[in-house]
């Protein structure tokens, strides 16, 4: 198993946003965790990627408990996270987004030498340009970029950290029909071509439908169901939680 | 499409072109000549402030930490540099050493203690400190550092048999460190460490997520800060002859704040220009007024109205517009590959 929780808890005073959720991953997998919002979702991928510290349970990555781990070592072990609402350094260069996250698995602590030697960053950081489809645009700002390049130079920058795992919190958030598609094409690809193992927090229900082999559905903090895209939307629970209402949504 | 082997060697060039030093040899050209425009005490404190505004800007400018007691640093290398050479008879390179070395060390401690702390927290840690330093020196160790009357009687020192208490040669020789520490700070905003730094000032929660441990970088940061801190306090020093007991007080650590904000936080010029700036309108209003803060003050809120992000934060955001302007326009000669 790749990733596991056991029993995980998070409880922010009284409201226990994320109760005793038991989520694995297995190698190579890519699954969706869907629900309702405020279901405990992003609260979930916090405890996974160390942002947040367990109120109980605990989490194992490659059998390793990584509980009190935080989020830039489980980075660095592996397990990279994008953001709900875009997270990038919008006044760097698009080039320098994904540079500087590849440069931090060589050198973070050299404080003479220039970048401009580090030849083979700099390749890693236009091949990977070429992944999500901006090396036209290696030039410009990040801050001019449009809402949906935005969102895939988020996981351009996460792909440079040479993830085994890729936590994705709602990619195509903001995207037009369109953009969702050829997002969704981009991570079957990511998940298929180089083989990354991928959480997938998602509303978009084609989206999730389409490209996971997993589901888990989340419910006020608890697994309410567990299963492949079919049995997911099978199950009378979720339809009843959630796919119903999604209908008039 | 051209084959792919070139385009892939000139993609490499324009996304990664050789940095160069230009902007350090300029700014040094131009302090080299200043002694000829303003007068030569004027821009022996420009040099002065600007050492001390380079490291602080490293600091508020990239890793965002704002220190309200960076005083502490400055009084402390002067202090530092100015005991050595009085009580043990240090030379001067020993005497700058010290001034380096103790504000590094306070860095370390303050560091350890406190970087942690975010925002107003950590200002109102460093504060407490600075004024912990200013109360020891003017009160308990009143007998080293004599207390209110600030440090005297410190040797007077020379360099290669260069007179340093005379004006032009001080400033001259401040020059040179100037020029070092403006190339050494070049080198580290190039290095990965410093592109690292820009990034930070970009977004550090994004940063953390590429696995960078942001409390190191901005305790690694303060300590590099407290370096330059003190350099320019033993600088200070040397140049007065003199450790005045206003080099630990809080109004020193708002000067550097308020120089830094002016220039332009994170920008590489922006200390030194904020520092030569701030100074000049200092020296020039306070020949007709006593009340120069006033109008100093007056024109600072002006200055940041008008300049949001400081004098060399607006021609940077007005420079990159123009940069996107023109790659917009080139944008749809290009189709996108699908």
């Amino acid at each position: 198993m790749l990733l596991r929780t056991e029993g995980i808890c998070k409880h922010f005073g009284g409201l226990r946003a994320v109760d005793g959720v038991d989520f694995t991953l297995k190698e190579g997998q890519l699954k969706s965790i869907i629900g309702p919002n405020g279901a405990g979702k992003t609260t979930l991928f916090n405890l996974i990627a160390g942002v947040y510290r367990p109120t109980a349970g605990k989490v194992f990555f490659r059998d390793r408990d990584i509980t009190r781990l935080s989020l830039h070592q489980t980075s660095r072990l592996g397990i990279t996270k994008t953001y709900q609402i875009t997270q990038i350094f919008p006044g760097l260069t698009v080039f320098e987004n994904v540079r500087i996250a590849a440069q931090s698995r060589v050198s973070a602590f050299n404080f003479w030498r220039s970048t401009h030697s580090f030849a083979p960053l700099n390749e890693r950081a236009l091949e990977i340009l070429r992944q999500v489809e901006l090396l036209e645009k290696r030039n410009w700002l990040a801050s001019t970029l449009s809402h949906g390049e935005r969102r895939y130079l988020e996981i351009g920058i996460a792909l440079a950290t040479e993830p085994q795992v890729l936590l994705l919190d709602e990619p195509t958030a903001g995207m037009s029909v369109a953009e969702t598609a050829m997002c969704a094409g981009l991570i079957r690809r990511l998940n298929r071509e180089l083989r990354l193992s991928i959480v997938l927090v998602e509303h978009d229900m084609s989206v999730v439908m389409g490209i996971s082999e997993e589901i888990l559905v989340l419910n006020e903090g608890r697994v309410l169901a567990e299963g492949t895209p079919r049995e997911v939307s099978d199950n009378r629970e979720v339809q009843r939680v959630y796919l119903g209402e999604e209908k008039y949504a | 499409m051209t084959e792919p082997i070139e385009s892939r060697e000139t993609m490499l060039r324009d996304v990664n072109a050789k940095p160069r030093s230009t902007v350090v040899w300029a700014a040094a050209l131009v302090l080299a000549a200043l002694p000829l425009v303003i007068s030569v005490p004027l821009a022996t404190d420009i040099l002065i402030w600007g050492i001390f505004g380079m490291g602080f800007n490293l600091l508020l400018g990239y890793t965002g930490v704002l220190s309200f007691g960076h005083a502490a640093y400055f009084g402390l290398g002067a202090y530092a540099s100015g005991l050595a050479m009085r009580y043990w008879g240090a030379g001067i390179w020993a005497a700058i050493a010290a001034g380096v070395a103790a504000p590094m060390l306070l860095a370390c401690f303050i560091g350890a203690l406190a970087i942690r702390r975010r925002g107003v927290y950590f200002a109102m840690i460093s504060l407490a400190f600075g004024q912990m330093l200013f109360f020891l020196a003017l009160s308990p160790l009143k007998h080293i550092t004599r207390g209110e009357d600030g440090l005297t009687h410190i040797p007077l020192a020379e360099v290669f048999s260069l007179p340093l208490h005379k004006p032009v040669p001080i400033y001259y020789f401040i020059f040179a460190i100037t020029t070092v520490m403006l190339y050494m700070t070049w080198r580290i905003l190039e290095s990965p460490f410093g592109r690292l730094l820009r990034a930070f000032r970009e977004n550090e929660e994004r940063a953390k997520a590429c696995g960078y441990n942001t409390t190191l970088v901005k305790f690694f940061t303060l300590v590099l800060s407290a370096l330059y801190g003190g350099l320019a306090g033993a600088l200070n020093m040397l140049y007065l002859n003199y450790v005045p007991l206003t080099t630990l007080f809080w109004l020193t650590s708002g000067t550097i704040v308020m120089m830094t904000i002016l220039g332009g936080k994170g920008t590489f010029l922006g200390p030194l220009v904020g520092a030569a700036v701030f100074l000049f309108l200092q020296n020039t209003i306070s020949l007709w007024t006593p009340r120069w803060e006033l109008f100093v003050g007056a024109i600072f809120v002006a200055i940041i109205l008008a300049f949001p992000g400081g004098i060399m934060g607006t021609i940077r955001t007005i420079v990159n517009n123009r940069k996107t302007a023109r790659l917009q326009k080139r944008a749809p000669a290009v189709p996108s590959e699908g």
